[in-house]
């Protein structure tokens, strides 16, 4: 379950206040792959990364019972000085898997090779974001967060890794943003329109698709 | 509640493997640096006053009487210092919802208490095996002494991080106050023979009295008219529940 419960998010930066949810209560439908949409600036990113327990809401609580993943091709949690392999081994302890078993799928899936065992840091975007998706992949969450990535790396890779993520899924749910129409229809039943602070239900994706044309 | 605890192990657990191998790098010779730093640099300061003739306060063994209270020093010094960068050098650990920044605090309290452990025992020994030194008369209390200083460590060490994280100005602060710990923690005297003057003043350093409590454990014969073990310990625990609540409060305008 991923519920908001009178949840309130408001920035102030430099004077400038910005309110991002008022008061919104909203339980992610159990199950089912839930599209998130909004105009830009709506604080869709902001909604996922509370999702996933990186940031806190200024007040209320977010819930969450189920293994939320880190939003899709993100690498900001990798250690520059650690290597690849343990970095690996560090995010597959803290969530409880087996360490080896992990590093084994990440390896077969990054294809970074010998590079795994060189720190972070001397990597490209493109490899530690293959990386991340890998160790996304192999950790196994209940509920992927796509933030517009689906796939990562070159034309071949991306193919793979959509179709892995594709597989992946079968098993688990996503909250997923995007502003393709067809990558909504693709991966969602069901979705939350962002507007004006507040939360909108639909059922059904083409009625969100509705909206989303009218209002962004 | 049993899986949340477990949970919390295996997130301090697996941050400390990864603050041992931050702090002391690839190479195994990491780890040996991490251990005979402390002990070269006490060993450095020993022949020093051995050097210039001074006689010991009290017992045969100078380097004894200075290792009881500099070893404690060290120990309370490492944690205050290294606990207070925690927060800004793992903010990026925040990414993993169960990671919290109290879990940061306690992987680096758990490794440099071992990290400590191996020194005493290492150095002790060492003193013991060229003649130096002697083994503890009452090992208990040399136990309590160290955990106390730990948790005083703890406590102003998480305080540091709540404040250095705010501003950074913080540390520059924090030198003043930590600098003339030195010499107000009997590392040359014996606190009971200074004048009460002195002691009035004295007493009100926390470090004093695991130093003392330290000297105790070591000598079968050394009385502390100082060492009141609840000053200690009390204050240890305030700082470290202010701190959890500070840490608690404020988090959200850190994230």
């Amino acid at each position: 379950m991923i519920a908001f419960e009178n949840v309130t998010k408001i920035y102030n930066v430099k004077g400038v206040k910005k309110v991002i949810l008022d008061d919104a209560s909203y339980r992610f439908a159990d199950k089912k792959n839930v599209a998130l949409m909004g105009h830009n600036g709506a604080g869709k990113s902001t909604m996922m990364r509370m999702v996933a327990g990186i940031e806190l809401p200024t007040s209320g609580r977010v819930r969450r019972t189920e293994k939320v993943s880190w939003p899709m091709g993100f690498a900001r949690g990798f250690n520059g000085l650690m290597t690849g392999v343990e970095n690996v081994r560090f995010v597959s302890r803290v969530y409880g898997c087996h360490t080896e078993s992990v590093l084994e799928q990440v390896q077969e899936f990054a294809e970074l090779g010998k590079s795994l065992a060189l720190p972070i840091q001397t990597y490209s975007s493109g490899m530690k974001a293959r990386l991340a998706f890998g160790l996304s992949l192999a950790i196994s969450f209940e509920c992927y967060l796509i933030d517009e990535i689906t796939a990562v790396g070159d034309r071949r890779f991306k193919k793979k890794s959509e179709q892995a993520l594709k597989d992946k899924i079968k098993n688990a749910r996503v909250v997923m943003i995007s502003h393709s129409e067809k990558t909504i229809k693709d991966y969602c039943d069901c979705g939350v329109f962002a507007y004006g602070s507040k939360l909108y239900h639909y059922d059904d994706v083409n009625e969100l698709l509705k909206d989303y044309r009218k209002f962004c | 509640m049993f899986y949340s605890i477990w949970l919390q192990i295996r997130v301090i657990a697996a941050l400390t493997l990864r603050e041992t191998r931050m702090t002391f790098g690839t190479s195994h010779s990491g780890y040996f640096w991490a251990v005979f730093q402390p002990i070269f640099s006490v060993s450095f300061l020993m022949t020093l006053f051995y050097l210039i003739g001074r006689q010991s306060p009290f017992g045969t063994s100078l380097a004894l009487f200075f290792a009881t209270a500099v070893l404690t020093l060290e120990l309370y010094n490492k944690l205050s210092v290294s606990l207070m960068r925690a927060f800004t050098t793992n903010k990026s650990l925040l990414s993993y919802p169960m990671i919290k920044e109290p879990d940061t605090l306690f992987a680096r309290l758990s490794l440099i208490a071992c990290t400590f452990i191996v020194i005493n025992v290492i150095f002790y020994s060492g003193l013991l095996v060229v003649g130096l030194g002697q083994l503890p008369a009452h090992p208990e209390r040399l136990i309590y002494a160290f955990l106390t200083t730990c948790l005083l460590g703890f406590g102003v060490g998480s305080i540091n991080a709540i404040l250095y994280q705010k501003n950074q100005a913080w540390q520059h602060i924090e030198k003043i106050f930590a600098r003339p710990l030195f010499f107000l923690s009997g590392v040359f005297y014996i606190p009971s023979t200074m004048p009460p003057e002195a002691i009035a003043v004295l007493k009100w350093n926390p470090l004093l009295h695991v130093v003392e409590w330290t000297r105790e454990g070591f000598y079968s014969n050394y009385r502390s008219d100082v060492l009141n073990i609840a000053y200690p310990l009390g204050l240890g625990a305030a700082l470290v529940i202010i701190a959890m609540f500070a840490e608690r409060i404020t988090r959200k305008q850190r994230v």
